[in-house]
């Protein structure tokens, strides 16, 4: 199976599992709303009877705005003009890119957020790899059988990728870049010098999350408790399947790319701050919806392509064995009778 | 009415136009230097010779002079400019290379006796010295005691040979590959007054303070090499080694800097006014922001004619601006007759980045380079001012201003074009000075205030009670106070006093207890409603009480606004000066907002939400919709972190 194929086949498959996609939008609402409660508490608190409200529910109160950020602490400190439509996607990702510490309540928002998708993930994957309905027993079932697995795998890769974070990423861009540019007149080429090194950061980043990725599909579908040995497995995949791999992994960087970039282009026309609050919103969650079937498609076309590429490539996942067979017990179950050799 | 303003304003204009570009000397004249100056760009050095011819302008004799010697600032780490900025929790010293030190060395001084006899050599006399902190390991300050005091009116010729270390970019001077940018470069000599010698050492947080006089000045660059400096180049000659000498001249100025490039691209555009004289604008632009060339002369422009309108003409018929170079750390400054603006490579239009800068910059030249006050003193007087005029130039010229920010190292903008920013809370900079309002005194020397927070006090604050004054006396009547202000004190070094003497004479209020507190104290302002209801009493009537609270402890006249369900209102004008005041009305329609100040005249409010309270409050509708929008955000953070699952 090409990268192409391996694509389109994890777009269907994410596409025929709607109770996933529902789930895990779900699961990110659910874990962001208490915030965005706290903060409307904060907002009302702060605004009181006041005409600024009028003000701010009409459009954008600059002037309350810098006046709230003034004495905000915690939460509130992260509520800052740049969260207005496509700026909220741009400061995200470049924050990540440039390191940019998170404010504590966020940093715990996040951690759990990754621990609570790390549980969902073998249900995911099962689900994606069965390629059929795995109905909530199954699903759960799965989550919790191979959570274990998953989250010492986690810790391995929160470990890596602190390593990333802590050490590469500020020599390469307070130490080495900032020598590379010292003497650069033209912003233009330190531009394409940052750019470089965005590039080179991402290509460890990538070649870190690919091989977790292969990581976690090799624990799910193959049952594996080790997660040491699905590493092993999931870096060896990877360096035998480089390419196929890398390309899959391009095709759903560039549709990640398509659909920030309709995002922008949306939320020039839709914005919170004008009298369209309720259309702004509905336009941020079809983002966040889209974005979370994107991150769906990356696990199934992932494993797709490890289900298709792997040595026992006739092992195609499909019914009828049920839960808690592994995927492949499944594949094997399924698989047509073989001839007399 | 308007009509009849702006006529007066036209007439003071024009009248001022022709006051300041006599022929006759505009300045005193008093501090006169012809400069050759050699660069050599393998060893970046500058290798200088000057005379200077100076005159003693105050009422007493002199019996030494001062000089500053600014590149010492960067000598090393012990210097006061270091150490301030140490104090402010900024580690230069920390990013720097043993080369990108400075220094300036006098390596020879003569008095050159005016009956033209020989000169005699003083170099051993020169000693440093540190009028402000004692720090005996500044060597920002030089004096020369005089064998022979020069009486009042009387003149005085020296010669000095110097050789300067030019630095990588320090308080923007210095160079950054093949880019120079010099300022601050030679020795110069400080301001003797009445009370003596104003030569105050290099602080982190000011600027500079001069006489005015004549430059000479005659500049030996490579060959091919773009120069741009102060004042008009007169001719330029190419030397036997490969270099080229350019000459500039310059009258009525009390500084002189130059740049120099291989890469500057240049272009010329004219400024031209129905009622004030035409300038020359030429432009040292990078070539990678060779788009942005009309907007920089856009920007001038704006700052040559609504500063000319408002206050008086740009006398001098040219001016030079400076797109400096990325990284030389040369942007946005002013100098007489050129400035450095400051662009980036992706400068999209909806942010006013170049024109905020440029503006600003070229409003210096109103306020520093032609009124000049000691910015080492009382650096509100030329920054504040201007700051305040910045806003309201850029906003008479309608430069689109949207809230902008830059990501990905600060090479990307994204410019949020729903947030329109005002003159009142961009502009005039309310965050900084509510962060920082009691940090210092303003009436304190500037270069005393605490570093890290000066510019709050000299920037924010000053453009705050500006505009704020604005409000309360109305445009005509302070711009007549700042228009008198800069036709009195052109080509002069105005103090305080004089500003607010004018400010009363030409407003005709005694607003002492104005800037008793704006300017000699630190107070804070902060009214708010306290209390606000409105009840049916019997039949057809409702009594509305509002009770209006002075939360801060500066004290402003205020109004107090009650309004009705019937779109009717009432007004009650309160002094400010009790804690409280309890405003009552009785009518048929239910009372349904309160605000305090509702023109906002009072700038200075720091916290401007607590003013108003409804009856029917929509703090759950503003709330629910900025808290869905930060939700939104939120969610987008997640999934964004969901990379690494």
């Amino acid at each position: 199976m090409g990268p192409l194929s391996a694509l389109g086949d994890g777009l269907s498959r994410a596409a025929r599992a709607p109770a996933v996609l529902a789930g895990t939008f779900a699961l990110t609402l659910l874990v962001a709303v208490p915030l965005s409660l706290a903060l409307r508490g904060m907002l009302i608190a702060h605004l009181g009877p006041s005409l600024a409200a009028d003000a701010a529910a009409r459009s954008v109160d600059f002037d309350w705005w810098q006046e709230f950020s003034a004495q905000a602490t915690g939460l509130g400190m992260t509520f800052v003009p740049s969260i207005i439509g496509f700026g909220a996607v741009l400061q995200n990702i470049s924050n990540l890119a440039d390191n940019v510490p998170l404010a504590t309540t966020i940093a715990g928002v996040i951690a759990a957020w990754l621990v609570l998708w790390s549980f969902l993930s073998g249900g995911i994957l099962d689900r994606f790899a069965r390629n059929r309905a795995t109905r909530g027993r199954g699903f759960f079932g799965a989550s919790g059988a191979h959570f274990p697995a998953l989250i010492r795998l986690g810790l391995i890769s929160l470990l890596v990728y602190w390593i990333a974070f802590r050490w590469i990423h500020p020599w390469l861009f307070d130490s080495v870049f900032t020598r590379a540019t010292r003497n650069m007149t033209v912003e233009r080429d330190a531009f394409l010098v940052r750019l470089l090194f965005y590039s080179l950061f991402a290509s460890i980043l990538i070649l870190v999350n690919v091989i977790f990725d292969y990581s976690r599909i090799r624990i799910v579908l193959e049952d594996r408790r080790s997660s040491l040995g699905a590493l092993i497995a999931g870096a060896r995949f990877v360096g035998r399947h480089t390419g196929g791999v890398a390309a899959l992994y391009l095709l759903n960087t560039v549709l990640f790319l398509l659909l920030i970039a309709a995002y922008a282009i949306v939320t020039l026309a839709v914005s919170p701050a004008a009298r369209m609050p309720w259309l702004a919103l509905l336009a941020g969650e079809v983002y966040i919806l889209a974005r979370h079937y994107l991150k769906l498609t990356f696990y199934a076309s992932e494993t797709a392509m490890f289900q298709a590429r792997l040595a026992h490539a006739d092992y195609a996942a499909a019914p009828p064995v049920v839960w808690p067979e592994s995927p492949l017990a499944e594949s094997i179950a399924n698989a047509p009778p073989v001839g007399p050799c | 009415m308007f009509a009849r303003v702006a006529s007066v304003v036209a007439l003071i204009a024009v009248l001022g136009a022709r006051s300041l570009i006599a022929d006759t000397p505009r300045s005193p004249r008093n501090a006169n230097y012809t400069i050759t100056a050699r660069l050599d760009h393998a060893t970046r050095t500058i290798h200088g010779d000057e005379r200077i011819s100076w005159r003693n302008v105050s009422a007493h004799a002199a019996t030494s002079l001062q000089f500053h010697l600014y590149y010492n600032a960067w000598r090393d780490e012990r210097s006061t400019w270091m150490r301030e900025r140490a104090l402010a929790g900024v580690k230069d010293a920390r990013r720097r290379d043993p080369s990108d030190w400075a220094s300036i060395v006098v390596d020879k001084v003569e008095m050159v006796p005016s009956s033209g006899g020989a000169a005699v050599d003083v170099t051993a006399q020169l000693r440093f010295i540190a009028p402000d902190d004692d720090n005996t390991d500044d060597r920002t300050v030089a004096e020369l005691p005089l064998s022979r005091a020069v009486a009042p009116g009387d003149t005085i010729d020296l010669r000095l040979q110097w050789t300067s270390r030019v630095p990588r970019t320090f308080a923007r001077t210095g160079a950054i590959a093949d880019y120079y940018f010099i300022a601050q470069w030679f020795p110069k000599l400080g301001v003797l007054e009445d009370a003596g010698w104003n030569c105050h050492q290099f602080h982190s947080t000011t600027e500079f303070f001069s006489d005015f006089g004549v430059y000479d000045v005659r500049l030996t660059v490579p060959r091919n090499w773009i120069v741009g400096a102060t004042g008009i180049e007169q001719d330029a000659a190419d030397e036997p080694d490969g270099s080229r000498t350019h000459h500039f001249y310059q009258e009525d100025v009390h500084d002189f800097v130059w740049t120099t490039s291989p890469h500057y691209l240049e272009r010329h555009e004219r400024f031209e006014h129905p009622s004030l004289p035409p300038v020359d604008m030429r432009l040292l632009l990078q070539p990678e922001h060779e788009g942005q060339a009309a907007r920089h002369f856009a920007a001038t422009r704006a700052a040559l004619k609504y500063y000319g309108e408002w206050y008086g003409p740009y006398p001098y018929g040219h001016i030079t601006v400076i797109d400096p170079a990325w990284q030389s750390g040369a942007d946005g400054m002013e100098y007489p007759t050129l400035f450095t603006a400051g662009t980036e490579w992706i400068a999209p239009r909806g942010a006013t980045d170049p024109e905020d800068v440029t503006v600003h910059e070229a409003g210096h030249q109103f306020w520093y380079g032609i009124v000049a006050t000691n910015e080492f003193e009382h650096a509100w007087m030329d920054e504040g001012l201007n700051t305040f005029s910045t806003a309201r130039a850029i906003e008479a010229a309608s430069f689109q201003n949207f809230y902008s920010q830059r990501y990905f190292g600060g090479f990307i903008p994204w410019t949020f074009m729903d947030l329109p920013l005002s003159r009142e809370v961009n502009g005039d900079r309310m965050a900084g000075y509510r962060k920082w309002a009691r940090q210092d005194v303003q009436a304190t020397p500037s270069f005393r205030y605490w570093p890290g927070t000066a510019g709050a006090i000299t920037y924010d604050k000053t453009a705050l009670w500006l505009h704020t004054l604005e409000r309360h006396l109305g445009w005509p009547v302070l711009q007549r106070v700042m228009s008198t202000y800069f036709q009195r004190y052109a080509f002069k070094h105005p103090t305080p006093a004089d500003f607010f003497a004018v400010t009363n004479e030409a407003s005709g209020q005694n607003l002492a207890w104005y800037f008793d507190q704006v300017y000699r104290g630190s107070q804070t302002f902060d009214y708010g409603v306290d209390a606000f209801r409105s009840v049916a009493e019997r039949l057809g009537s409702n009594r509305t009480v509002v009770v209006a609270r002075r939360y801060g402890d500066g004290i402003f006249p205020v109004t107090v606004r009650v309004t009705f369900e019937d779109g009717q209102h009432v007004e009650w004008p309160w002094d400010g000066r009790d804690r409280w005041k309890l405003f009552e009305v009785t009518r048929a329609s239910r009372a349904r907002t309160a605000e305090v100040d509702p023109g906002h005249v009072l700038l200075l409010d720091v916290d401007r939400t607590n003013n108003s309270a409804s009856l029917r409050p929509q703090a759950d509708v503003a709330a629910r919709k900025w808290s869905l929008a930060w939700l939104v955000w939120l969610q987008d953070q997640l999934l964004t972190y969901g990379f690494f699952v």
